[in-house]
């Protein structure tokens, strides 16, 4: 049964951090590869990209957006019951990178940490998991700290025109009488090559010989620790199973198409995202999109295009939201959240 | 149903090529200096939205010419 609803659970914030440093698609690469590049970047809609420094990981970047959201909510760090990690971009592969940040955040030892596994998809299914443990009564509030640092799965920023970095907050909390929140979640791992790091697990443990690089086609030098992407399988699967799903959901929910404010996408690539728009019929201004400067940051690109799209609109007054992530695992989802009177500081840059 | 001329131009914009390029019927799909896993990517949406069939990057390695290309999404 993928179709579920949370009643009691309030949306109370959500903050976003993307480090500092730009990377542009065209102007950054060598001269012989841009005219390809701007072929590229006419498609796929991403101009610029944010990408972390080495020493910086998606942990710091939810860190930041942690802070800056418990403080601007005025939660006191003793409050939070739960703090639950989404990423594919741990600090170490043991132990979680919730337990850390617990730690770094000054939560007491009675919160519950621990992360989750889930890219492109995640933002709904953290919001159903957080969401569930709160609507069952057994806690009040609860961070979920969402992002990648997907740029450094190519190791070198420019190899790849897609990925960007960005870590992400969002705050639920317990509140008789909120509105019902209202999820359908897919998971398909029959498609779970279609994008993999096929190194460095259990199933292929990292030996010397993945680290050597081929040169590629496109001049940029590839291993075996680089994250492979099936295009053509992706935008298959993203462009069939998507819109279905947010129908099934609008049904499920008996909400008309006309009803939601805004319709916040995974941002994929620009091909993926227009053919989903067109296929449900929705107008550009219903579906923000932030891939021309922040381009695909995995799980954490709803966020980034809340926080940096809709942060006014939301600020302003009442607003229905329809949630969609899809991509790695094969997995795909959707979530219909009423949001007042939330939190949402501005976009932070570190 | 689109003729062969009216399926080219549509190809044309779907592949996004850099420099204008003459096609025919012919043409094989190969020997085009774009065609790559972007046009790939163009002509599986261009086989959705115009023709609605949807077509995988299995389909595409078995097609020779673009008039292959045109009895598989036509």
């Amino acid at each position: 049964m993928a179709t579920s609803t949370l009643k009691n659970v309030r949306f109370a914030g959500m903050a976003t951090c993307v480090p500092k440093h730009v990377v542009h698609n065209v102007n950054d690469v060598p001269p012989h590869l841009r005219s390809e590049r701007e072929r590229l970047v006419r498609n796929i809609g991403i101009e610029t990209r944010r990408v972390c420094p080495d020493w910086q990981c998606f942990s710091d970047l939810a860190y930041d957006a942690a802070d800056k959201l418990l403080n601007d909510l005025q939660w006191s760090r003793d409050e939070v019951d739960a703090l639950i990690v989404v990423t594919q971009s741990p600090d170490y592969l043991v132990p979680a990178t919730a337990i850390i940040l617990q730690d770094r955040l000054g939560l007491a030892h009675s919160t519950i940490a621990f992360d989750v596994n889930l890219g492109c998809s995640a933002y709904p299914f953290a919001l159903q998991i957080l969401g569930s443990m709160i609507a069952s009564g057994a806690i009040k509030k609860g961070l979920i700290l969402l992002g990648d640092r997907s740029s450094y799965k190519h190791k070198d920023p420019l190899k790849d025109p897609l990925f960007s970095d960005a870590g992400t907050a969002t705050a639920l909390e317990y509140q008789e009488g909120a509105p019902p929140m209202y999820f359908d979640l897919n998971s398909d791992g029959s498609g779970c090559k279609a994008i993999i790091v096929p190194v460095g697990g259990h199933r292929n443990p990292f030996q010397l010989e993945h680290g050597i690089a081929r040169k590629g086609d496109d001049g940029f030098w590839r291993s075996d620790l680089d994250l492979i992407l099936d295009g053509p399988a992706v935008i298959s699967f993203s462009t069939q199973r998507v819109p279905p799903m947010v129908e099934k959901l609008l049904g499920y929910a008996d909400i008309p198409k006309e009803d939601i404010d805004y319709f916040i996408f995974h941002q994929a690539n620009r091909m993926i995202n227009e053919t989903i728009r067109k296929k449900l019929g929705l107008p550009e201004e219903k579906t923000p999109s932030t891939l021309r400067e922040f381009g695909n940051t995995s799980g954490a690109s709803l966020p980034v295009t809340v926080s940096v799209r809709l942060r006014d609109a939301l600020v302003a007054g009442k607003k229905r939201l329809l949630f969609c992530g899809f991509g790695v695992g094969l997995s795909w989802g959707g979530a219909i959240v009423d949001v007042e009177d939330a939190i949402f500081p501005e976009l932070i840059i570190s | 149903m689109d003729n062969i001329d009216t399926f080219i131009e549509k190809f044309i914009t779907a592949v996004d090529f850099q420099e204008a390029v003459e096609i025919t019927p012919d043409t094989v799909l190969k020997d085009l200096p774009e065609w790559d896993s972007l046009a790939a990517l163009g002509v599986i949406v261009l086989s959705d939205m115009e023709y609605g069939k949807t077509i995988t990057g299995e389909h595409l390695k078995q097609v020779t010419t673009v008039n292959d290309l045109y009895q598989l999404l036509t």
